[in-house]
């Protein structure tokens, strides 16, 4: 029998594993930089909360965070397919406040800053809950794999690399840039359900900017445009914030300290390795 | 109801001097250095904060307090851009890499703010009188953010326009390559554009301290406002933030007259993307070079 405490961190890592999965899909390898994407894990997360709490078998309710998520996702991607560079990387940010205002305040729906309480265990053993979000999790990477090396993968490296070019060769770039999104969002969603199923709650903190510098962190880290990067990168980023818990004696400041820790990671991979450990791109 | 009008102007005369205060370092960082620097609310964090520790903790004139602070900002923005900015230059970063590192930059000073001061909200008492004009009432310290916010417009178009040094940095704006060649060295021009940046930031940090609480994570919400009303304003123009700040703050205050006042960042938002899709330059509408 696996410690418990080993269970949750393989938990994590898994759900994580998918989030930054699928924005390397969009970052790394179609070059569109989407800071919002927490956005999509909490549509994700509130969606199959709301649906869960209704009594929609969880099946069900996992599939249809995903399908919400990407159809948020497609649209956005369809509004600001003009937008490139620091404009569309504020835009998604802007994103991320438009979501903490929209969950604050439809009460009606969300219940406001008291949260989704009592969302059902998709699985009651935790140990099995964990072999499932593992198996989500590899089934993830095997078809972003597929999706990477397809054709459709190689269009989305064109369009990072020299979108004019890539549209003077005839390809729709407007097309494959919201196909990337709609397809990363779809598993921000999955994820943020299995987040949601895991920790039993949800509220309007999800959308905290620092999970952004987090999701960033663990992507720059392990690398763009590299699937092997990025599910190396959770796995060394999330143990080194859990092993923070062991090093900080005062438990008030742990969280700030980890804040503190991933900002000055971010920042001097930025500085010194700008492709992180298996990246195949600058960013 | 037309009775409450002129006190919900003035309201949004208010929040909107608040966010011009705030989007004007930004924007002059952004004019000259070409990145968004959200650490600039790193800034205001910090120097609020400085002014509650001489001020109110420690009890040391407020005067002198200020200069404190004001002194204290400019070396952090100042070894900011020595330790991360100027390291990303040399490496030739592109400006989403500067500006996500700036994001990292503010969330550490909002995580440094916390472990030191607390998470509970601090405020800072200080003598406040009210006017009451009949139809709408303001502050003394409200009427002294109006007023910086319109001094603070007048210092940039003097800086800008009258000194050598706005001179350098416009040349430098329009057109780094001509700019060296006739001698203008970049990274002296871009410490300069951070001094006066921490400047702006570290008065707007003071100010909004003293009308507002302040919590380690006030920073975040307040330089999204800015950098809001940079872009509302046009980016690409200094006097732009002013212009945008004060706009955005009157809609939003307008426009929770008919909605609930927990949706004003989503009004700003949504004028945000409607000026980024249809009127990119702004309301100035200073046409950029695309260098992409």
């Amino acid at each position: 029998m696996i410690h418990e405490y080993l269970i949750s961190i393989l938990t994590f890592i898994s759900i994580y594993s998918i989030i930054v999965l699928s924005l390397n899909v969009v970052i790394g390898f179609t070059g569109l930089i989407n800071l919002g994407h927490i956005v999509f894990v909490g549509i994700g997360a509130y969606a199959s909360a709301i649906l869960a709490l209704n009594g929609v078998p969880w099946y069900i309710s996992i599939f249809a965070a995903g399908i919400l998520a990407s159809v948020f996702g497609a649209a956005i991607a369809a509004i600001t397919s003009r937008l490139k560079g620091d404009y569309l990387a504020m835009v998604t940010l802007g994103l991320v406040f438009i979501a903490v205002a929209v969950s604050r305040n439809w009460i009606s729906l969300t219940r406001g800053a008291l949260g989704l309480p009592g969302i059902p265990d998709i699985i009651k053993n935790n140990f099995h809950y964990m072999i499932f979000t593992m198996a989500i999790s590899a089934l993830s990477v095997f078809l972003f794999y597929r999706l990477t090396n397809s054709e459709t993968g190689k269009i989305f490296q064109a369009i990072r690399d020299n979108e004019v070019a890539a549209s003077v060769l005839g390809k729709n770039t407007y097309f494959y840039k919201i196909i990337s999104m709609a397809a990363s969002t779809f598993f921000a969603g999955i994820a943020g359900s299995l987040l949601a199923h895991h920790l039993n709650f949800v509220d309007p903190t999800i959308f905290e900017l620092d999970f952004i510098v987090t999701m960033l962190v663990m992507l720059i880290a392990g690398g763009l445009a590299s699937i092997t990067g990025s599910v190396v990168g959770v796995f060394i980023l999330y143990a080194l914030s859990e092993s923070i818990r062991f090093i900080v004696v005062n438990p008030s400041i742990v969280g700030a300290f980890r804040e503190m820790v991933f900002a000055v990671v971010l920042i001097l991979i930025l500085i010194f390795r700008p492709r992180g450990m298996f990246g195949k791109v600058d960013i | 109801m037309p009775s409450i009008l002129p006190q919900l102007i003035i309201n949004g005369l208010i929040a909107g001097s608040i966010y011009a205060l705030a989007a004007s370092g930004f924007s002059l960082v952004y004019y000259v250095v070409k990145f968004m620097n959200f650490a600039q609310g790193a800034i205001i964090t910090i120097a609020a904060y400085l002014f509650f520790l001489f001020g109110s903790v420690l009890g040391i004139n407020y005067a002198l307090s200020a200069l404190l602070s004001i002194i204290i900002s400019i070396l952090a923005i100042l070894s900011m851009n020595l330790i991360v900015y100027e390291n990303l230059r040399k490496r030739k970063a592109t400006n989403v890499v500067t500006m996500i590192s700036s994001l990292a930059l503010l969330i550490f000073s909002s995580a440094l703010v916390l472990a030191i001061f607390g998470s509970s909200t601090k405020t800072i008492s200080l003598y406040n009188k009210t006017f009451d004009f009949g139809i709408f009432t303001v502050t003394l310290i409200q009427l002294i953010i109006i007023c910086s916010s319109v001094f603070l417009f007048l210092l940039l178009w003097v800086v800008l326009k009258k000194t050598r040094l706005g001179k350098a940095m416009r040349s430098l704006s329009d057109n780094k390559e001509a700019a060296q060649v006739i001698g203008i060295n970049p990274e002296k021009i871009y410490t300069y554009a951070f001094i006066i940046a921490g400047i702006l930031g570290s008065i707007s940090g003071i100010l909004i301290g003293l009308e507002q609480n302040l919590y380690p994570r006030m920073g975040v919400p307040i330089i999204i406002k800015g950098f809001i009303s940079s872009v509302v304003g046009g980016i690409n123009s200094v006097y732009g933030s002013i212009v945008g700040g004060l706009f955005i703050g009157l809609v939003e205050i307008l426009g929770i007259w008919f909605l609930p006042s927990g949706y004003r960042d989503v009004i700003s938002f949504s004028i945000l993307l409607l000026f980024l899709l249809f009127k990119p330059n702004g309301i100035l509408g200073v046409k950029k070079r695309d260098d992409s």
